[in-house]
Order: C-alpha cells, then sequence, then structure tokens
C-alpha cells in the first residue's frame, strides 16, 4: 500500500494546505498569541515542514529539535490545549480540502505523536 | 577550484555528501532543523555556481534568482561557492555622484560604483565608516541608470544624516555591499495584477520596481499606494502623476495623514479598502516596519498568498 503521504497527495498536498491552515492558526483566539512577534515567512515554512511531517513525508526530527523549536513557546505558557486547538485547525483544514476522515484521523494521530516532545515533556 | 567553498574557504564535501554535512563536519556553525528540505532553516546563498534545483524546491522565484538554496538537501555536482542568507557581500568602493532635495527632509543620493549587479528595488549597504552603515533601497534602474540611486529621509541628529547634508559632495568616496533583498520584479505574472504600496521613502524601492515592471512590458493592471504624515513628503508625486497620465494600465494613489479632502488617507487603509480579489495579485510591500509587518498580516488573513508578497520594512535608522 502506499504511504499516507503519497495517499494524500506529496507535496502539491501540503502546498495546497499550508496557507489555508496558517489563516486559521492565525485567526485562532486560543493560540494566535504565539505566532505573533514572528517572522510570516519564517514561521510558513515552519508549519510546511510540520504539515510535511504530519503528513508522513520526509523529515529527519528528532526529539530534540522538537523540544528546541518549542522551548521558547512552553516557557509562554504553551501547553496541551494548545496542541488541541492546533491539531482542530489541522483536521478542518484538510477536511476543506475534501480529505477523507481516515487520511485526517491518521494525520492527526502523526501530529499528536510529537505532542510530548513539542511541550518538552 | 574546490566543489565546495564556504566564504572563501575550502570545504571539503565526500560524495553523496550534503552541503549542511560538509559544513558541519568542518565545524562551520550551521543552523538546521528538519534536514529534509522544507523548514528552511538552513538556507544559504550560492555567490557563485548554480546550486542543484532540488536544493532550492520551496523557494520563491525571486530567492532562487538570488541564489539562495537549501544545504539540507543540496549534493552539488559543480562547484559552489556559498554564504550565509544575509552576508552583504563584499564592499567596493563608490563615488558620489550627486546630492539633492526631493522635500523637506528627503534626499536624493545618486553615486557610482563600478560592477555593481543589481535588481531594481533590491537594497545595499552604505558604508561611510566602518561605523557608520545603513541600508538603502535602490530606486535606480541598472539598465537605465549609470548611477544607484538611493532616497534617504534626514533625521534630526542622525549621524548619518548629518554626513550626508554637512560633509558629503559629489566626487567623495564610500563604500557599498550588497544587494540584498528579494523585493524585485522577478517572479510577477505580466498579466496578474501589481500592487505596489509604500510610505515614505518606501517609495524608492517601488519606483525601481515600477520601472522595471513597465520596462518588462507589465500588461495587467499597476497600482501604486504611496503614503506620508504630511503632503510634502510625497515626494515625485508630480513624476508620478504625469507617468500615470500616459500610462493606461497604472494608477498612483498618493495619501497623507495630515492633508485635506481628496489626499487624506492612511495609506494602508486606503490600499486594503481598495483592493479585491487578493488572491490574484502580487504585491510590494515597503515602509516602517509596524506598517509593512501589518499590512502583509492583513492581506495574508484576506486571502492574498504569501509567496506573491514581497516586503523590505526597515528600521529607523538615525
Ligand atoms: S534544515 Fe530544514 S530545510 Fe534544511
Amino acid at each position: 500500500m502506499s504511504s499516507l503521504y503519497e495517499r494524500l497527495g506529496g507535496e502539491k498536498a501540503v502546498n495546497a494546505a499550508v496557507e489555508l491552515f496558517y489563516r486559521r492558526v492565525l485567526a485562532d483566539g486560543r493560540i494566535a498569541r504565539f505566532f505573533e512577534d514572528v517572522d510570516m515567512e519564517d514561521q510558513i515554512a515552519k508549519q510546511k515542514s510540520f504539515l510535511t511531517m504530519a503528513f508522513g513525508g520526509p523529515n529527519k526530527y528528532t526529539g530534540k529539535d522538537m523540544r528546541n523549536a518549542h522551548r521558547r513557546l512552553v516557557e509562554k505558557g504553551l501547553n496541551d490545549s494548545h496542541v488541541d486547538a492546533v491539531i482542530d485547525n489541522l483536521n478542518t483544514t484538510l477536511r476543506q480540502l475534501g480529505v477523507p476522515e481516515t487520511e485526517v484521523k491518521e494525520v492527526a494521530a502523526l501530529a499528536n505523536s510529537v505532542r510530548d516532545d513539542v511541550l518538552g515533556r | 577550484m574546490s566543489l565546495l567553498t564556504y566564504m572563501d574557504r575550502p570545504v571539503p564535501i565526500a560524495p553523496g555528501e550534503t552541503v549542511l554535512e560538509a559544513l558541519l563536519r568542518a565545524g562551520i556553525e550551521a543552523k538546521s532543523s528538519c534536514r529534509a528540505g522544507t523548514c528552511q532553516t538552513c538556507m544559504h546563498r550560492a555567490v557563485s555556481g548554480t546550486p542543484p534545483e532540488a536544493s532550492q524546491r520551496g523557494l520563491t522565484e525571486a530567492q532562487k534568482a538570488m541564489g539562495f538554496f537549501l544545504p539540507c538537501v543540496c549534493k552539488p555536482e559543480t562547484p559552489l561557492a556559498i554564504a550565509p542568507r544575509d552576508d552583504a557581500g563584499a564592499r567596493r568602493e563608490a563615488v558620489v555622484r550627486s546630492l539633492e532635495r526631493l522635500s523637506h527632509d528627503i534626499i536624493r543620493l545618486r553615486i557610482e560604483a563600478d560592477d555593481f549587479d543589481y535588481r531594481p528595488g533590491q537594497f545595499l549597504e552604505l558604508i561611510a565608516d566602518d561605523d557608520l552603515k545603513r541600508h538603502y533601497s535602490l530606486a535606480s534602474h541598472p539598465e537605465d541608470d549609470p548611477y544607484l540611486e538611493m532616497h534617504i529621509r534626514l533625521h534630526e541628529n542622525g549621524r548619518m544624516s548629518r554626513r550626508l547634508t554637512e560633509r558629503l559632495a559629489p566626487g567623495h568616496r564610500l563604500h557599498v555591499a550588497g544587494p540584498s533583498g528579494t523585493c524585485f520584479y522577478e517572479g510577477v505574472d505580466p498579466d496578474q495584477p501589481l500592487v505596489l504600496i509604500g510610505a515614505g521613502t518606501g517609495l524608492a524601492p517601488l519606483y525601481g520596481v515600477l520601472r522595471d515592471a513597465l520596462k518588462r512590458g507589465h500588461r495587467g493592471p499597476i497600482r501604486l499606494y504611496h503614503g506620508a504624515r504630511d503632503p510634502r513628503g510625497l515626494y515625485l508625486r508630480d513624476e508620478l502623476e504625469a507617468l500615470a497620465g500616459s500610462r493606461e494600465n497604472l494608477t498612483y494613489r498618493p495619501c497623507a495623514l495630515d492633508a485635506d479632502a481628496h489626499l487624506r488617507g492612511d495609506v494602508a487603509a486606503v490600499a486594503l479598502e481598495s483592493e479585491t480579489g487578493l488572491e490574484h495579485s502580487a504585491f510590494f510591500l515597503c515602509g516602517g516596519e509596524n506598517l509593512v509587518k501589518r499590512l502583509k498580516r492583513d492581506l495574508f488573513m484576506r486571502g492574498a498568498s504569501l509567496r506573491a508578497i514581497r516586503a523590505d520594512a526597515f528600521t529607523p535608522g538615525a
């Protein structure tokens, strides 16, 4: 069977989703504050690699990378409820793009798998 | 010549090894994160040689044109000389050609530098002394103008301002480094709407981009919004009005905060109000940091693609 990343449409799918997803995140009052004061280009590149990872695409992230990347946010109060909100937005974005429910769940599970690293636990 | 050179220093690279691996092995500090070509954390710039296509995937056309690439997925086959992404490059000598007032507090500085390759809208570093350097955008066009033109706001008690007004005269020498920045016409579709929004001397790069767009036969509508605090800051207004009058696809909208009737307006608000169908347009934003940040976000939230927004923000330099 082809990989999740291939089923979703690979890099094209990431490109189609990334701006929709980022727009949702910025408009979401629960988490928007974590994304203020960051350069939008840098941020969208990060969102893109997050989606690539969550879609099961190529990445060589280690738990340590995840911890380092989110340390500042954890200091600012990042917790489980915020990770939930991000995954919510991810699900909504995928549904908006017509991704079938099975794949939406797989993506959510992958995103969820880095939760502890992201939150530095 | 070695296959990989970093800031004039040869770096050994094994077959099949990525540039990132080679840099790290040579003890060069290079940031990275995903190491798979998506997060862009590791971005560097090729100063000579052509990076393999795969190492430029996902970058904007302007970034590609500038030689930016991603070392974590770059396995060079031909010699590549690289530099960190914000390295300004070697400095070279320049000669002052003219200094003129464009308004009560803006001057036009024209200098000549040999072999200074740039694209209209990019910026350079002007070096008056080792401890007196500022970034200025270029309003000139390399094919039409034998000089580099900058528009500079004078700040009371600013060191560069004082240098420019009190000591610098035609014939004097200084240094420049660069160019930098991706605020140039490359990657714009000639049929799409081109929207240029700037405040104060942010007009300089937009003016460069505008001239380049016209020169390259941009067919879509071009809308230039220029804002200033008071109408005196709307420099080059006569010239731009005349240009807009002679070009069917160009509109020019000057606005000033302290003006009456038809000129009054906040440039960001005016542009946001007038622009529709944002997902089809290419944007160039230039001005103070707050303005640029706010505009970029508002345009994006209203449907503009971030890839279609080029921005240059300046921090007020004294
Ligand atoms: S480390 Fe992510 S693109 Fe190179």
